[in-house]
């Protein structure tokens, strides 16, 4: 760009190009560096500039208040969430991104829906059903966080089935393979980074709910969210918040950088 | 064996519909009085106008909260992406800590904030501003906290949106402009604000609906009174006295309508824009 720019502007766009850069990388970090200091300290009173003790006071807490079996369920209920909605989410998409309703407009306002509606308010009316129908409150959970997963999985998979050739599968069946054949060994391979970010979108949904499992579970499902809730709520116990919130961050965070080396990995082997 | 479009949609609208229409059906019933914890059901809308103004004031601040997030945002999120789509310093940076933001729940954001902007956290540690003179961000007569929580992960959600749809066409448009003589300046106007206007808006709606109904943000760093929506209905929700119920349902009824109303309105500028391609 500079190239093509008149010389006055020189120095003051070098140092714009510099500076807004580093604003922006300031926006993006500053919110979380409160967690990393109180998550060292075992002291910091009164209104001091650092911590006065350094310590893992925080992480002692968090594992007595039951973290770990926390971060379990909230695992487990990312997976339930991801297992559910990312197959569904999966073949809508490709009848989306393929083309294959003669009227799409329908559905398509029915998948994205749940972005439209609030979380508390679908979970304290289906509360009021499952306490009538006796459903159990962590497959209500489930069923909830999976409807709101849903148009996140859908929407990937259809960009990502608008970028892959349908006639790849029909060339593959005229080769002998059947259907599921086609499906398995020629698009799945090449819907693989579509698919991971589809099962990542669904599994946070999962992990990082609060309202539903709160409203729903009535305090009895003890997720990672929960425990963070009460403590930032509650107890006033910075050291236990802020050990239980980058707790409950860095599972996601490796997953996000396991991910994003192996797909620049992928692209640097396929330039090769 | 062919799968036909209708079966591949099938499953996962009917889970949608079931669960979504079960669910607004019973707090429309419930709003209304005709499904009561106890006793009988009698058709009313005492639901919403027992607590009139306490709704009203919460359906001023939810829409104050969710109408500056939203533009605070946006703008932000249109800033990340002008910087990385443009191949500045720092680039892959930004764009790795967009994605990571994206990542953090918002209860966490929620919590981070606190730390950060409360009477007692990091801000007024390293200011040296006096813990007196500090400004109410957390739980003050304005909801600062709540906003920039959710200015701040939305901008990246905003970002990412707009970078994934603009992608490689700005390059290759850029250079046409900049050949033709553009400076950057008209550049940014007249091609990459065009290129971005459908994500811009789409994920600005999507960001707006959110913050109608987050529930856990204003929870943590909101004043008690006026609350907004989801918080005002949780509190009813989980009043010992359950003739709250149908108020609580009243107020979740309300919070729909407004995202509802919200999502329609803009559909024509969202369609217009293109935003569906």
């Amino acid at each position: 760009m500079t190239g093509h720019a008149p010389k006055r502007w020189g120095a003051a766009h070098q140092s714009r190009r510099t500076v807004i850069p580093a604003l922006l990388v300031f926006w993006l970090i500053i919110p979380l560096t409160p967690l990393l200091l109180w998550a060292g300290a075992s002291r910091w009173s009164g209104t001091a500039r650092l911590p006065q003790d350094l310590g893992f006071r925080g992480w002692q807490e968090a594992l007595d208040t039951g973290m770990i079996a926390a971060l379990a369920r909230s695992g487990l209920l990312g997976v339930a969430v991801a297992l559910i909605a990312t197959p569904l989410g999966s073949m809508a998409g490709r009848a989306l991104g393929w083309r294959l309703l003669h009227r799409p407009a329908l559905p398509s306002v029915v998948l994205l829906a749940p972005v439209v509606l609030a979380p508390f308010a679908v979970a304290m009316g289906l509360d009021v059903v499952i306490l009538r129908l006796g459903i159990p409150g962590e497959v209500a959970v489930v069923l909830v966080l999976s409807v709101f997963a849903l148009p996140y999985t859908t929407f990937t998979m259809r960009a990502t089935y608008l970028g892959l050739d349908p006639t790849l599968e029909e060339q593959a069946r005229v080769l002998g393979a059947s259907s599921r054949q086609a499906r398995r060994c020629v698009t799945l391979p090449a819907a693989t980074t579509g698919l991971v970010t589809a099962t990542g979108l669904a599994f946070l949904v999962g992990w990082s709910d609060y309202a539903v499992t709160l409203l729903i579970g009535g305090g009895q499902i003890v997720t990672a969210p929960m425990l963070i809730g009460s403590s930032a709520a509650g107890s006033g116990n910075d050291a236990l918040t802020s050990t239980l919130a980058i707790s409950a961050s860095l599972p996601p965070l490796a997953a996000l950088a396991v991910f994003t080396y192996t797909a620049s990995r992928r692209r640097t082997a396929a330039h090769s | 064996m062919q799968l036909g479009g209708a079966r591949l949609v099938a499953p996962a609208v009917f889970l949608i519909l079931a669960v979504t229409g079960t669910a607004l059906g019973a707090v429309v019933a419930t709003s209304l009085g005709l499904l009561p914890l106890v006793g009988q059901p009698r058709l009313s809308a005492d639901g919403f106008t027992a607590l009139a103004d306490d709704l009203r004031a919460a359906t001023q601040e939810s829409l104050l909260t969710a109408a500056t997030a939203t533009l605070l945002a946006a703008a932000g999120g249109l800033t990340i992406a002008t910087v990385v789509v443009r191949a500045g310093r720092g680039v892959r940076l930004v764009v790795g800590l967009a994605a990571a933001v994206m990542t953090v729940p918002h209860l966490v954001g929620a919590a981070a904030t606190g730390l950060l902007l409360s009477d007692v956290g990091l801000g007024q540690r390293w200011s040296g501003i006096s813990a007196a003179a500090w400004p109410e961000l957390v739980g003050g007569r304005w909801p600062w906290a709540t906003v920039l929580e959710l200015a701040w992960k939305e901008s990246a959600f905003v970002a990412l949106m707009v970078i994934a749809s603009v992608g490689r066409r700005y390059a290759d448009l850029r250079e046409v402009a900049a050949v033709l003589g553009a400076a950057p300046r008209a550049q940014w106007r007249r091609v990459l604000l065009p290129l971005s206007a459908p994500a811009l808006a789409s994920s600005s709606l999507i960001v707006f609906v959110y913050s109608l109904g987050t529930y856990e943000v204003a929870r943590l760093l909101g004043r008690a009174y006026p609350e907004p929506l989801p918080v005002m209905a949780y509190r009813l929700f989980t009043d010992i006295d359950i003739a709250a119920r149908p108020q609580a349902a009243a107020t979740a009824v309300v919070a729909t309508g407004l995202a509802l109303l919200a999502a329609i309105s803009t559909l024509p500028l969202l369609r217009r824009l293109g935003a569906g391609r």
